[in-house]
């Protein structure tokens, strides 16, 4: 971690201590995953995870590499659809709804269930037209509806400011953290009830982090946030709760300052002290 | 430099060397090319000289006129053993293809010249050289102008004096004058008689179609007929005009002295221009030259393709390359996508793949044939039977015309763009494409959204390479649509304008009926360099536009180098 970093982290963690008197008992439910397991192919990627992400808070997934937690995450809007040999048997409910349930409209789930990926992915247009895109699928063509949701999601993203004057410029020639953020904007414009946050600083510079970090606890009061991180000190610095994973198991899943203090499974306690991972 | 050989190969500039070499070798065999037809296409329109001589050969003197069109160093002996009766003084002899002219009267255009018999040879200023509709060129001197069988200027003379350019001066005048009613009456006959032939073919059709349909209502009889009658009637007023036209038009002629001493009258509506090649500066003859290669891009062909210009051929190329863009675009994108994006990837894919790769190696006649039997005999057979049949027996689209000949190129090209368009697909980031379906697009928006227009680069390459390979196409067209001589062009202010089932012509099609099939083989062969020069020219300038197409949209979507 470089020095900027470093000493932000001791400011967001003051923020973090508010958090101290959080529950899940007494949390809104907005996804519940029930004996999920998943198949690539023959090989077995997830082995009966069940967990229940709370509403507007952030959660985050940690993990060693190939853990499946990534997979977990690409679960949720069913992603993994797209992964020709992936089969999965078990349950996860938006609101009570099975999302896996036959006749359910994929399009209309991934527009509910937000995904921001690891490298910023913006489409080779203007910055308006990626932040419009969505809209534009959604069928909305009234200019001023879209004018002001583009305001709206870029001033939520905290781009507004930088790209207010270059709105029609092409959405490639920002920074990797101009384009992430571009990347988030565009996502929550369609107005999601939940966004995943795939490792979504990883290929970012370490100011650039910082700045998402704050984006990711602004976006909670609107949305319920679920990340996949590699760093644990992201996770412990912008998460509500916190999920470590190992081998497709969930280890254990809590509130994170009680999971990063005080872990009950010896397992989390080697990875978060770096005994392995 | 005190390296052994073996180091000197281990460092690897041997090979360096090698493929700068292949790469000259290349450059200089492709330069040279080009040269090559530049040069001989090129000079063919420059107003050469006309040598006046006299010539002796087996005790026979006569005077030679002529454009020297070509010299040629040949062995004395090989002369001598011919039976020419030559001296063995030099080992070789200079030979001279002359451009003798006065077809109608020599016989014959071109004659072989021995240097060693072409005596006194000089370049009169005042002979002259007159282009014509029929009987190619004309070389003499002016002696007389004639209007109405009445002469009105003589002169008989051989010297440059006041007199006689005030006699051609006056020639100058009247063959303006020819000329600019030979335009009209071109007007008349193809663009306002035209359209009349044409309508009334329509109507013929279109009561030949009542009569097919059993309509005994009168009303429609009557207003085809009330039609054709106005249209009859402009007929005779034009044709009225026609003829006053043609009088007036033939109401010139000239008189002219030969080599032979034998004067010769022509009418001037038989002259195209007549100039004095000895007579004119550099820059005149520079005037001379570009008016006679914009007369050739733009011009019809005269006397079986060996004078005049190639435009129709140029527009028919064009054409048809333009058309088959349009063809193959669709069916190829189509065609890749499924086989990209939606066809589940196993056997089958793969045996269309590996058949549609094979499709771009079967020779193109193959494609002639296929394109013949298939889309002229049954498609057009059955287009003809169901909408056409008014015009029956003669075929509409059931015969070669620009529609299958563009269809059959699509086919033949359509292989290309498959390939080049899954190419490109096959490049798109995946990152973006789930970027788009997370946001609630489903498959088809994310295609035509975003994967289609980001792919756009990758299509025009396909398309260029169809273009380069179907503009150059000549063997399957001879079976499905290019002839040697279209009386009119495949667009035109007729309705419906296009006419994709006229038959057309091609330059490469023009390259081979005039350099192979053309009954004056030395008029015509510098006019096969031209247009082989201007068929390079026409299919890179249609290259050049896809690309820069292209790059614009690479500027645009430039997003793959992520």
């Amino acid at each position: 971690m470089t020095m900027e970093a470093k000493t932000h982290a001791i400011d967001i963690s003051a923020m973090q201590r508010q958090n101290q008197t959080l529950r899940l008992e007494d949390e809104t439910i907005a996804l519940t995953v029930r004996d999920l397991e998943l198949f690539y192919g023959e090989k077995r990627a997830l082995h009966g995870v069940n967990m229940d992400i709370p509403k507007n808070r952030v959660t985050a997934f940690i993990g060693p590499s190939g853990c499946g937690k990534s997979t977990l995450l690409r679960c949720f809007n069913r992603m993994n659809d797209l992964v020709d040999s992936c089969s999965i048997n078990g349950q996860i409910n938006l609101y009570g709804d099975n999302i896996y349930e036959r006749g359910i409209d994929v399009a209309d789930l991934r527009r509910r269930v937000g995904m921001v990926f690891q490298k910023p992915n913006p489409f080779p247009k203007s910055i308006y037209e990626n932040v419009a895109y969505g809209l534009r699928i959604q069928g909305i063509t009234k200019k001023r509806v879209i004018d002001e949701t583009v305001e709206w999601a870029l001033k939520s993203a905290a781009l507004w400011d930088e790209v207010k004057d270059r709105l029609h410029e092409s959405a490639l020639g920002m920074s990797g953290g101009q384009q992430q953020r571009l990347v988030i904007a565009r996502t929550i414009a369609v107005k999601p009830e939940v966004l995943l946050l795939d490792e979504p600083a990883s290929a970012l510079d370490p100011i650039s982090t910082l700045k998402i970090e704050e984006l990711i606890h602004e976006l909670k009061k609107d949305f319920t946030i679920v990340i996949v991180t590699h760093n644990m000190q992201q996770a412990a610095r912008v998460s509500d709760y916190t999920a470590f994973m190992y081998m497709g198991d969930l280890i254990e899943f809590g509130v994170t300052d009680t999971l990063f203090t005080n872990p009950e499974k010896k397992q989390t306690e080697d990875y978060i002290t770096g005994r392995y991972g | 430099m005190n390296i052994s050989v073996k180091e000197w190969f281990k460092s690897g500039s041997p090979w360096v060397w090698m493929n700068a070499g292949a790469v000259a070798v290349s450059m200089i065999m492709v330069v040279g090319l080009l040269g090559l037809i530049a040069v001989r296409g090129l000079s063919h329109f420059w107003p050469a000289d006309i040598v006046q001589g006299s010539y002796t050969q087996g005790g026979e003197q006569r005077v030679m006129v002529g454009e020297m069109v070509e010299s040629a160093e040949v062995l004395t002996k090989q002369l001598i053993e011919a039976g020419i009766d030559l001296p063995e003084t030099s080992e070789y002899s200079t030979r001279h293809l002359m451009k003798i002219g006065n077809r109608d009267v020599n016989g014959t255009d071109f004659t072989w010249a021995l240097e060693y018999y072409f005596k006194d040879q000089i370049r009169p200023e005042m002979l002259f050289a007159a282009e014509r509709h029929e009987w190619g060129n004309f070389y003499g001197y002016l002696r007389s102008i004639k209007e109405a069988g009445q002469e009105v200027g003589r002169y008989d003379g051989y010297d440059k004096s006041d007199a006689y350019l005030a006699l051609w001066a006056e020639l100058d005048k009247r063959i303006e004058r020819v000329l600019d009613i030979h335009d009209d009456i071109l007007d008349i006959e193809k663009g306002e008689i035209g359209s009349i032939n044409y309508e009334l073919e329509r109507l013929r059709l279109k009561e030949r179609g009542l009569q097919l349909d059993n309509v005994t209502d009168q009303r429609p009889y009557d207003e085809i007929n009330q039609r054709r009658k106005e249209l009859d009637e402009q007929y005779e007023g034009l044709q009225e005009r026609l003829l006053d036209l043609y009088t007036q038009i033939n109401r010139d002629s000239l008189t002219a002295e030969v080599s032979t001493g034998e004067v010769v009258e022509i009418q001037l509506s038989k002259i195209v221009r007549a100039f004095r090649p000895n007579d004119m500066g550099v820059g005149q003859k520079i005037l001379h030259y570009f008016a006679k290669l914009w007369e050739f891009v733009s011009d019809d062909p005269r006397e079986a393709n060996t004078e005049g210009g190639i435009f129709p051929a140029i527009f028919g190329t064009v054409m048809m390359v333009i058309l088959m863009s349009i063809l193959v675009t669709p069916f190829g994108v189509i065609a890749a996508v499924y086989l990209r994006e939606y066809a589940k990837q196993g056997f089958i894919t793969r045996l269309i793949r590996i058949a549609v790769n094979n499709l771009a190696g079967v020779p193109s006649i193959v494609y002639g044939v296929f394109g013949l039997g298939f889309f002229v005999y049954f498609l057009g057979g059955n287009i003809d039977d169901l909408f056409f049949p008014e015009a029956k027996p003669s075929p509409t689209f059931g015969t070669p015309g620009l529609m299958w000949a563009s269809l059959t190129l699509a086919l033949l090209t359509v292989p290309v763009v498959i390939v080049a368009t899954e190419e490109g697909l096959s490049r798109i980031p995946r990152a973006v494409r789930e970027g788009s379906l997370a946001l609630g697009a489903t498959k088809f928006e994310t295609l035509i959204k975003v994967v289609l227009p980001m792919a756009s680069p990758a299509m025009m390459t396909g398309v260029i390479l169809a273009i380069a390979r179907a503009a150059g196409e000549v063997a399957p067209l001879m079976l499905v649509g290019v002839v040697k001589l279209a009386p009119s062009l495949p667009l035109d202010g007729n309705y419906p304008f296009i006419h994709l089932d006229q038959k057309f012509m091609h330059l490469g099609f023009h390259i081979y009926d005039v350099g192979f099939q053309s009954p004056n083989v030395e008029a015509a062969r510098p006019l096969v360099y031209a247009t082989a020069l201007l068929l390079v020219a026409v299919i890179a300038l249609l290259n050049l536009s896809a690309i820069a197409i292209r790059n614009h949209l690479r500027e645009k979507y430039k997003a793959l180098e992520m």
